[in-house]
């Protein structure tokens, strides 16, 4: 039973991880058909955000809070001077988005020398529940997943500027027709995902330390992801990621944990080769 | 689909921005092109210089540890060079970056050998890239080879010297002072899955059983893996009292991470890093080191004059770097071979033909370094010095370690 209870705190603590990473990357991929692959460098830098703010002797609270606005201004800019000329060549942004994030990555990587920084959490305490001890920061980043998976659907599919985003995705010819801007759509959405990637950061880097590759391990999985849940929904890259990451957290538990990682790419690319538009296929085609 | 949008679908990437990708990538270090720094002494000296070339990950993952065997290398050269030279010639430093990329590695090792001919190269990180340039420098290149680093034995080529701790230097005092001292009983191995943990494991094995002490597990990850709820639960079932940890970062942080959380330092559990020194007590937050155990050639807590002067020195000469002057980077294996290699050129009386320099720096000794004395193990390429025991303790914020074992001279036992 005690067993049992750790076991489902490790795992959700990792679903939460890789949701939290996945979810803006995902936003991107489903509403704008730009696949970021300097997702990566948008969550690094939601790290360093925080790394930069604890370091500068501040709360670390203050760190969690200027990430998203940050990475999501620096989002917002890169949309309006970059992502926005390839709508009509996504191929093209992936290789631009690959090019960006590399500069992002290089530069902190010669910032920090190279190094690795350690950024401590601000709750380092354990909460006890019946002997057994679990890592407040760990609840913490299961209620926050919650949270901002529920605030992501409510905005996405309840409220009018929701309903613009999928418009502007689903027919931008007739939204612009209705006097949507399309344009203010996208940026507005490139800013969401990028200011998601930073919250992600600055929440999730105290459990694995700074450093300018810290992004790259993610973006494998991020993207498989996205695959398995299927682009073009919201629902779908949180299932993706919900998949993926119960496979790469549990698989240790019944393989060799070298086979666990091939095992778990190998289990998500058959399901994809089934399922060839990922789980939820109803997407918006 | 957003199509549509903005510009005529038939516009899609252009020659031009495929260009400034590319100078992109060049200017982030990716394509990285020039291999070549230069390092002149001051003074001119008349007599004709020598060459040493170092080798070393300037960039790339290993960075940190490159640039500490770099800062140190220019130290001692500059050292040496304001006393007059060896033998009255002055050293001239090539620093060539390996990049931690054996690929772009051996293509900037030849150049040092083929366009600057220089007469001894030192460097390497990984054992990955001591085998990928190994071959260029001693076979291919004729050149004297020194390897600075701590590492998992086993290497015997001719011309190739190491002056880095062994597994014996590193693990044979440590695990019995662990299992008599400490009463350890249980081990387990966590390990990144490479050649070094492999090689390693293989020594440290056979040092626990013959103890008398028990493996619970051995184990061997990805590189960057970021969850080890599996293996801590195994250290929990297991009953484990000592993890001898030789996973590397970035999966170490998580490692420690999780570890910290399931309270096993705080129940007593012992974790050894063996390749941790004082740049690495930034990796962790400070309580997740506390009580750690390490073992290598110097620790600045060692309580040497020598060794003080040196490290009061080095930082006067890189104020604040990034970079300190410690053991696990081999940057203290670095001051050893060039020292050493200077004792070999004024015992050939400034001859350089490698022939001579190796029979001489097989037998080289000497007097002073960073953690006291050492000398190479004539016909074993190794080279013995004196080993330390450290414990890290966390207080005030800070970290530091402790001395809790010295030992004086230790045999390399390789070839």
């Amino acid at each position: 039973m005690v067993d049992a209870i750790r076991f489902t705190f490790d795992i959700l603590s990792f679903i939460s991880v890789m949701v939290l990473v996945v979810l803006g990357l995902g936003i991107i991929a489903s509403m704008m058909g730009i696949f970021n692959f300097a997702h990566g460098e948008f969550v690094l830098l939601g790290a360093f955000t925080m790394f930069m703010v604890a370091d500068a002797g501040h709360n670390a609270w203050w760190g969690i809070a200027l990430a998203p606005i940050v990475v999501g201004g620096l989002g917002l800019v890169v949309e309006r001077t970059f992502i926005r000329r390839f709508y009509a060549a996504p191929a093209g942004a992936i290789l631009g988005t690959y090019a960006i994030g590399l500069v992002i990555r290089e530069t902190l990587r010669t910032f920090l020398g190279g190094q690795y920084k350690s950024v401590a959490e601000p709750w380092p305490d354990f909460v006890t529940i019946k002997a057994i001890s679990f890592s407040a920061w760990r609840g913490f980043i299961i209620a926050v997943t919650i949270a901002v998976i529920g605030s992501c659907w409510i905005f996405l599919s309840k409220t009018s500027t929701g309903l613009k985003i999928r418009g502007s995705l689903e027919n931008p010819m007739l939204a612009r027709a209705c006097g949507i801007s399309t344009a203010r759509m996208y940026a507005l959405t490139f800013a969401f995902g990028s200011a998601l990637a930073g919250l992600a950061g600055a929440l999730i880097v105290p459990l694995y330390q700074l450093s300018a590759d810290m992004g790259l391990r993610f973006l494998v999985q991020g993207f498989l992801s996205v695959m398995l849940g299927g682009a073009g929904t919201f629902e779908g890259p949180v299932l993706g990621s919900i998949a993926v990451g119960a496979l790469v957290a549990g698989l240790p538990w019944l393989t060799p944990p070298v086979l666990a990682d091939p095992l778990a790419l190998l289990i998500a690319l058959l399901i994809v080769k089934a399922r060839q538009h990922g789980l939820l296929s109803k997407g918006r085609k | 689909m957003a199509k549509g949008y903005g510009r005529p679908p038939t516009e899609g990437i252009d020659r031009r921005r495929v260009l400034s990708g590319a100078a992109a990538l060049a200017a982030a270090g990716w394509s990285a092109g020039a291999g070549s720094w230069l390092l002149r002494p001051a003074r001119t000296l008349a007599a004709a210089p020598i060459r040493i070339g170092i080798a070393t990950d300037i960039t790339g993952a290993f960075a940190p540890w490159g640039n500490a065997n770099w800062q140190v290398a220019q130290f001692v050269v500059e050292d040496i060079n304001r006393a007059g030279g060896i033998a009255g010639r002055p050293i001239e430093l090539h620093l060539a970056d390996t990049a931690t990329d054996p690929r772009i590695a051996v293509g900037n090792v030849r150049r040092l050998i083929q366009e600057y001919r220089v007469d001894v190269v030192l460097g390497g990180i990984s054992s990955a890239m001591r085998q990928a340039i190994k071959d260029p420098i001693v076979n291919r290149g004729r050149t004297l080879y020194i390897y600075p680093e701590q590492y998992e034995g086993q290497e015997c080529t001719k011309h190739l010297f190491c002056t880095g701790p062994t597994p014996a230097q590193q693990c044979a005092e440590l695990i019995p002072y662990l299992i008599k001292a400490q009463g350890r009983k249980r081990f387990a191995l966590p390990s990144a899955n490479y050649v070094w943990p492999q090689q390693l494991n293989r020594y440290v094995r056979k040092v626990i059983e013959a103890n008398g002490a028990e493996i619970v597990f051995e184990e061997y990850y990805p590189l960057d893996q970021s969850e080890y709820s599996a293996t801590i639960a195994k250290v929990r079932d297991g009953n484990v009292d000592c993890i001898f940890n030789t996973v590397i970062p970035p999966g170490v942080q998580p490692f420690m991470r999780q570890l910290y959380e399931t309270g096993f330092q705080r129940s007593g559990g012992i974790v050894i890093l063996i390749y941790y020194d004082e740049m690495s007590l930034t990796y962790h937050p400070i309580r997740e080191l506390d009580g750690l155990y390490s073992c290598l050639d110097y620790f600045q807590a060692v309580d040497d004059p020598f060794s003080k002067g040196l490290q009061e020195r080095y930082s006067q000469r890189f104020p604040d770097t990034k970079y300190p002057f410690t053991a696990g980077t081999g940057a203290t294996g670095m001051y050893r071979g060039i020292k050493l290699y200077e004792a070999s050129v004024k015992a050939t009386n400034g001859d350089l033909a490698r022939e001579a320099v190796s029979a001489a720096f097989d037998r080289a000794k000497l007097a002073n370094g960073p953690g006291g004395s050492a000398e190479m193990v004539p016909g074993h390429m190794h080279c013995a010095m004196n080993m330390y025991i450290a414990r890290c303790k966390a207080e005030n914020n800070t970290a530091r370690y402790e001395i809790v074992g010295a030992y004086d001279r230790v045999d390399p036992r390789e070839c």
